[in-house]
């Protein structure tokens, strides 16, 4: 177990510098430059790269990645070009909102996908079955920011029920402001309440036509009592590792939700940062992304094994 | 099943809470102002982006300010002379003035805001390359020397947007032409920086040592009086989300509202709309350096000839109460109003276009446009002329980019023909863009570098609209941009908030019924 | 394809009406893609301030958007692009992802390194490195297809390599190894056949997922052109009319919805009568 961590956690840092690596030049190939952006409309050549240098982009970007690098290794970030203040704190403040979201996204989808999967495998077959499995792709099909924008329209501005947009952190406010992002992750569950109920459907349906469920059955065991005991608890098995990952995609790929809701997150601090150059946020960003990644794809190898000894790791 | 509605009980009884909590909170008063984005860094003399200036001009000041019909009125300034037919100016600053560190403004912070000004700001060359010195002649006498007159001073020195704000000495000496921190974000506005919340909010509270003018307040100019103990600007993207917002009372005021919801959030009872007074106005900027339209005025005069104004302005900015297709510079009622060569401006014929494009020597080749689509508006207007210049068998090519890629390429003149973007009002010929020899575009023509120096250097109202005229007359001419027209942007507020500012969004002055 | 065949391919969907109904819906769209010249009532960019905004109505059936142009027959003409799109991200996850996937099945060795690549890739934000890419290429056509096949590229390159370890520890390509089979032959013999009606599923599911991210590219403004008419484009440049001219978010988003969802629904059809040996493969995300 412990050499499978070492290991895993070796591979995962070469995987790491890769993309760093990645990351600088992809960064450093887009045209444009901060400095326009910066300075606006009415900048001189002169001021221009008389800035360019006090930043140090005119430095050759090998140069430019080692100082950036080596920063890094002692846990710096570097300071964003825009915001005047440490990326890392740049990043904390867009990872509240972040986190917070997915992990209601994460809620909504475990109520509504799970146990409406489990119904669908149980009534396989059924009318009940189809139509389930049919609304579920229906949802899956639906682009997020044509959702948000009718949720806003009919449960902000018309009903009041919620607020529009944007969201005041729950350090100022309290807890109550978790209620800026229920419009903003009922609109992202949809679609991946949607993924979660078909893997919990498919995968319930794998496991019982196995064996030890078919011996199960023939022993007289109660129907629910096969699926509660041995057919869900396996299944589910599949549906963490997918929880795993919908969850880091989450952190980063609800920038049009995020941009739709006003939504102060890591996907449109990465967006806007692109759209501006703020190169040291573009990097930062990106490689707390990446590293969360490879967290979350740690964990869910280790889980596996934690939950079913079965499992041998490679 | 018990458990759960444990949890859900603790989980009400804490929001309860908080909610007691919010309603504590709230004893202060809050204006939450939804703007367009994010903005960069606030330091208003270099940048000229508008988003810096709403919020800058909170904490910022300037020596004069410009009041509800544009005219400059004195702000940190009290009174100025000017001597030697207009070469020496002596500024007398205004007494007590204190900066939100708690220091008096005197002489000195004048004269190194207006070194980095001169040095470095947006807009400083404008004022500040025919500066000789600038000398602080008193604790609060700041004399400049410049080596012609500038009938124009006034007005270069009465807005922050890439404008003369005065920082503290020690900051805006020891800046140069890097963007100030957020902890030097000290000015002497009746708001001071609170915080900066990426993505979030800026924060300003109240500034307790604010003195206000005597003067009934005008415009930007005269008393200021901050009645909210705090404002937050929010970027708020999307504009859809900025209206329902409003609506929905999360936000008491919205900025650059869509023309076309103007007739149905003018019904609306939720709301109140807030027409700016002074337009603003899309320009597609010719390139003078190089490539197919450099030099060839006849060519550009075959494509304004081709163009229908109004059906853009029309597409761009929806109701007739938003837009005006005027070919005048300035707006009518200003001092600049003028109609010298404005029958050229929209006249919307294609066949005299390619008849004239035909003796321009003009056989087809494409006329690259760029355009971003950061600004719908510029987008729109873009599509439409493309369309009729189509119809006048003139081939353009929209290239379309955003906005960063837009600001990079349309310094290189061999990327593009055309590109566009947008002027906010001015006070003063002198500080439009295109006046500007070394702004994209590169107009340097002889015929205006002469009519230019003569503007300058005449202090005399009457001489400089008569040079006005004729350089208006050029523009139609040589065609450097094409105006597409005025229009009139408009933002949304609470219909709790009284006394908005008719200049543009600014909060001081500003209460809740 | 023999009778026989065809029969098979189509029986998923007799049993199914709502499949079947999907693949309706497919091929009316293939249709007004090909046809969309003389389908569609109206020049689709035929600029007309005069009429803009109407709701619709008897002559603009689907009414009209702020430059007055007809909504109906640029939701017609977007089918075009929604076309395009989705065959283009199909055909380029599949170009990429297929030798990809099988070399690497087959030569362990290349395996490693090459699924160690696909690894740092599938690290990074699918979403995110289609932007960043669109930045860096400008928005057009072919950069969008390859700014959201490269997202796919790997979820297929994953696929077929999973796919083929398999097939190739099938017992009978293992005889025609130790027969000293070729490997061009074994590929063409063995591995691709067996790989076609997997590889149709998830294009299928590919095909349905490009579609929504085109409309995501779009909304921000980084997609197709501006100047071409897409769904996307359609919604984006028209999303501050939420109120005020409803039906011009309406039709696009419908045939965004429609579309995707037919797209699905085909894709479940065909994976139910894949060969169960495979689905696993899946995982059931496609």
């Amino acid at each position: 177990m412990w050499s499978f961590a070492l290991k895993r956690a070796g591979t995962t840092a070469v995987t790491l510098v890769a993309a760093s690596v990645m990351i600088f030049a992809f960064i450093h190939v887009v045209p444009g430059d901060p400095i326009y952006v910066l300075l606006g409309d009415t900048a001189t050549p002169d001021q221009i790269d008389a800035l360019r240098h006090q930043l140090g982009l005119d430095q050759p970007i090998i140069l430019q990645y080692l100082t950036w690098a080596g920063h890094v290794l002692e846990g710096d970030l570097g300071r964003s070009i825009f915001f005047q203040a440490p990326v890392t704190s740049v990043i904390a403040d867009g990872a509240e909102t972040s986190i917070l979201l997915a992990t209601m996204t994460m809620i909504w989808v475990a109520l509504i996908g799970v146990p409406v999967g489990v119904i669908a495998a149980v009534r396989h077959g059924t009318w009940l079955d189809q139509g389930l499995s049919g609304a579920a792709m229906l949802m899956a099909s639906i682009p997020t920011f044509w959702v948000g924008l009718y949720l806003i329209l009919i449960f902000a501005a018309r009903l009041g029920w919620f607020p529009s947009s944007g969201y005041p952190s729950i350090f100022e406010g309290g807890v109550i402001n978790l209620r800026y992002l229920v419009l903003p992750s009922l609109a992202l569950a949809a679609p991946n309440a949607a993924l979660i109920l078909r893997l919990t459907r498919a995968s319930m349906l794998d496991v019982s036509r196995e064996d030890y469920v078919r011996t199960a059955r023939a022993k007289g065991i109660r129907p629910w009592q096969v699926v509660r005991r041995h057919i869900l608890r396996n299944a589910l098995l599949a549906v963490v590792s997918a929880f795993g990952f919908t969850f880091a995609a989450l952190l980063s790929e609800a920038v049009v939700t995020e941009t739709v809701f006003a939504l102060p997150g890591i996907g449109r601090l990465v967006v806007q940062s692109i759209l501006r150059r703020d190169y040291p946020v573009i990097q930062g960003v990106i490689l707390v992304i990446v590293v969360a990644y490879l967290l979350i794809n740690l964990l869910v190898d280790l889980s596996y094994r934690v939950l079913d000894p079965r499992v041998e790791l490679q | 099943m018990r458990r759960a509605l444990n949890v859900l009980a603790r989980g009400a009884v804490g929001m309860t809470a908080a909610l007691l909590l919010m309603a504590q909170a709230s004893a202060a008063t809050l204006l939450r102002e939804a703007t367009v984005g994010e903005p960069p860094p606030l330091d208003v003399m270099l940048t000229t982006a508008d988003v810096a200036s709403v919020i800058g001009r909170h904490i910022f000041e300037t020596l004069y300010a410009l009041d509800s019909t544009y005219t400059p009125r004195p702000l940190l300034a009290e009174s100025a002379r000017e001597d030697d037919g207009g070469r020496t100016i002596v500024i007398k600053l205004r007494e007590g003035v204190l900066f939100h560190n708690g220091k008096e403004m005197t002489a000195k912070d004048v004269v190194a805001s207006m070194t980095r000004w001169g040095n470095y700001g947006a807009r400083g060359k404008l004022l500040m390359a025919t500066a000789s010195s600038v000398e602080a002649t008193g604790t609060y006498e700041v004399t400049l020397k410049l080596s012609a007159p500038n009938g124009a001073w006034k007005a270069l020195v009465a807005d922050v947007n890439g404008g003369l704000a005065i920082y503290p000495e020690e900051i805006a000496s020891k800046a140069g032409n890097r963007p100030i921190e957020q902890k030097d974000y000290i000015g002497t506005g009746p708001y001071k920086f609170v915080e900066w919340r990426p993505n979030r909010y800026v924060e300003v509270e109240r500034f307790d040592g604010y003195k206000p003018v005597k003067d009934k307040a005008d415009g930007f100019a005269c008393a200021r009086v901050a009645m909210f103990d705090k404002i937050r600007f929010i970027p708020v993207p999307d504009v859809g989300t900025r209206v329902s917002g409003v609506q929905a009372g999360d936000y008491d005021y919205a900025e650059m509202i869509s023309g076309d919801l103007y007739e149905s959030l003018s019904k609306d009872a939720s709301v109140q709309v807030q027409r700016t007074n002074a337009p603003i106005f899309g320009l597609f900027f010719m390139n003078s350096k190089q490539g197919i339209l450099k030099d060839n005025y006849k060519l550009r005069r075959a494509i304004q000839t081709a163009l229908d104004k109004s059906q853009a302005l029309r597409v761009a900015f929806g109701p007739k109460d938003l837009w005006n297709a005027e070919g005048s510079i300035f707006p009518k009622g200003t001092p600049w109003y003028s109609s010298e060569g404005v029958a050229s401006y929209s006249p919307h014929d294609p066949k005299k276009a390619a008849e004239l494009a035909k003796e321009a020597g003009y056989t087809g080749a494409p006329i690259r446009l760029l355009v971003s689509t950061n600004y719908q508006a510029h987008y729109d207007e873009a599509s439409v002329f493309t369309r009729q210049l189509a119809d006048a068998g003139i081939n353009v090519q929209m290239m379309v980019v955003d906005w960063a890629t837009l600001l990079k390429m349309r310094g290189q003149p061999e990327q593009w023909d055309i590109f566009v973007t947008h002027h906010s009002f001015s006070a003063d010929p002198l500080l439009l863009t295109f006046l500007n020899a070394s702004y994209p575009g590169w107009w340097d023509s002889a015929e205006i570098s002469s009519l230019r120096t003569e503007l300058i250097s005449s202090t005399e109202p009457a001489a400089r609209k008569a040079t006005w005229d004729k350089i208006q007359a050029l523009i139609y001419d040589q065609v450097p941009v094409m105006k597409v027209g005025d229009a009139y942007t408009y933002d949304i507020a609470s219909p709790k908030l009284k006394g908005l500012n008719p200049n543009g969004p600014a909060f001081w002055n500003v209460s809740a019924k | 394809m023999s009778r026989d065949a065809a029969i098979l391919w189509l029986k998923p969907f007799i049993a199914r009406p709502i499949a079947l109904a999907g693949l309706g819906i497919l091929l009316t769209t293939v249709l007004a893609a090909l046809l969309a010249p003389w389908l569609s009532p109206y020049d689709p960019n035929a600029i007309d301030p005069v009429i803009r905004l109407t709701p619709p109505n008897a002559i603009h059936w689907f009414g009209t958007d702020q430059f007055g142009r007809d909504t109906l027959s640029r939701v017609i003409h977007s089918a075009r692009m929604a076309l395009l799109i989705g065959s283009g991200v199909v055909l380029f996850a599949l170009a990429t992802g297929v030798p990809v996937g099988i070399l690497s099945a087959l030569f362990p060795r290349l395996g490693h390194v090459l699924m160690r690549m696909i690894d740092v890739l599938m690290a990074f934000p699918t979403l995110l490195l289609a932007l960043g890419l669109i930045v860096i290429l400008g928005p057009s056509l072919t950069n969008a297809i390859l700014a959201i096949g490269l997202g796919y590229m790997t979820t297929t390159t994953r696929i077929v390599y999973g796919l083929t370890l398999r097939l190739r520890a099938e017992t009978y390509v293992e005889a025609s190894r130790s027969m000293g089979a070729g490997t061009i032959w074994l590929i063409g013999r063995h591995i691709l056949p067996n790989l076609i009606s997997p590889l149709l599923v998830q294009a299928s599911f590919v095909f349905a997922f490009a579609q929504l991210g085109a409309a995501s590219l779009d909304f921000l403004g980084l997609g197709a052109p501006p100047e071409i008419p897409s769904w996307g484009n359609m919604l984006a440049e028209s999303r501050t009319f939420v109120t005020r001219a409803p039906w011009l978010l309406f039709f696009p988003g419908m045939m965004i919805v429609a579309t995707a969802f037919s797209l699905n629904l085909v894709g479940d059809a065909l994976r139910d009568r894949l060969d169960p040996r495979f689905r696993q493969v899946f995982g059931e995300k496609g």
